[in-house]
């Protein structure tokens, strides 16, 4: 999370906007962005639908796998990878989609 | 007004309170860095450093993203936990770019798993890779576990980012500290050059 925080003006710069969504309760992440300073929103999701719409709930399990999704201004997912953020490789996905767009 | 695209970027993530701790390793293979006449070595076309004596080992540390972050430990005479390590790391704990802040959101997070007490012994700003940065050196104790550590902390700035030199010197709590490492970290940090900009000054 402390990456994407990081990385912030360059995503402004790339128009690209970034949210977290968990299965914590609204407490429990307002707790986890104190701790991390972060500023971006994160969403709590305690029923998963959110997850679920990405398949990003394995079923039986209570919390979602970790999941890095990119949307872009139609709203097609372009980029979906599991794990750690890889957070050059985001960039540089950003940067590709940005010149795609044009100017707004 | 300006219109800001829709381009959204969604995390689905699990919160893990100890996600990205970064953890030490000795590298194995062959290192990517090349000594000069003047006796400075360069790291990976990137960085240029005065290297401490031989005594001192070689460290990676692993963030899994390919950012540089690299240092020198040394066990140092006595009993258990005596040894000093000092780095340089691309990504210090925290997210800001103002020194204040970022010292604030570091100490947050270094040495967290120890649950030291942290006293600030000094802080000052320094000049650091050619422009000016902020010191800042701490000594933690735990009682429990009858430790202490003295740490110095420089931050200094690539681009508009905020990048960290530290080093820990760890001892039984009635231990003394040896200040002359201290020393080999001030000639290292001062001698360090970048020597290109970075990926995300690229960008």
């Amino acid at each position: 999370m402390e990456g994407h925080q990081r990385n912030l003006y360059l995503y402004e710069r790339f128009n690209a906007r970034v949210l977290g969504v968990s299965r914590d309760d609204v407490i429990t992440l307002k707790y986890f962005a104190n701790s991390l300073d972060l500023t971006f929103p994160l969403l709590s999701n305690v029923t998963s639908f959110l997850g679920v719409s990405v398949d990003a709930q394995v079923e039986g399990r209570a919390i979602f796998s970790r999941r890095t999704i990119i949307i872009d201004k139609k709203g097609i997912i372009r980029y979906v990878r599991d794990g750690s953020p890889e957070f050059k490789d985001i960039l540089l996905f950003l940067k590709k989609l940005n010149q795609e767009g044009g100017k707004p | 007004m300006k219109r800001k695209s829709l381009l959204m970027f969604c995390l689905f993530l699990v919160v893990a309170w100890l996600s990205g701790c970064a953890t030490f390793e000795t590298e194995k293979k062959a290192v990517p860095y090349r000594l000069t006449a003047q006796g400075t070595v360069i790291w990976e076309d990137e960085f240029e450093f005065l290297p401490p004596p031989p005594d001192w080992k070689l460290l990676r540390v692993e963030t899994g993203e390919n950012d540089i972050n690299f240092g020198f430990t040394r066990s140092d005479p006595g009993t258990f936990p005596s040894m000093t390590t000092f780095a340089y790391d691309e990504e210090p704990f925290g997210c800001s770019t103002k020194f204040e802040d970022r010292e604030r959101e570091f100490f947050k997070r270094f040495l967290f798993n120890a649950i030291l007490q942290f006293q600030v012994l000094e802080k000052k700003k320094v000049q650091v890779l050619g422009a000016e940065g902020f010191e800042v050196t701490v000594e933690g104790k735990d009682p429990i576990k009858k430790e202490k550590v003295r740490a110095k902390v420089v931050f200094g700035k690539r681009g508009e980012r905020i990048v960290g030199f530290y080093i820990t010197q760890w001892r039984p709590i009635d231990g003394t500290y040896d200040l002359s490492a201290f020393e080999v970290f001030d000639r290292f940090v001062k001698s360090f050059k970048l020597l290109k900009k970075s990926f995300y000054e690229t960008l």
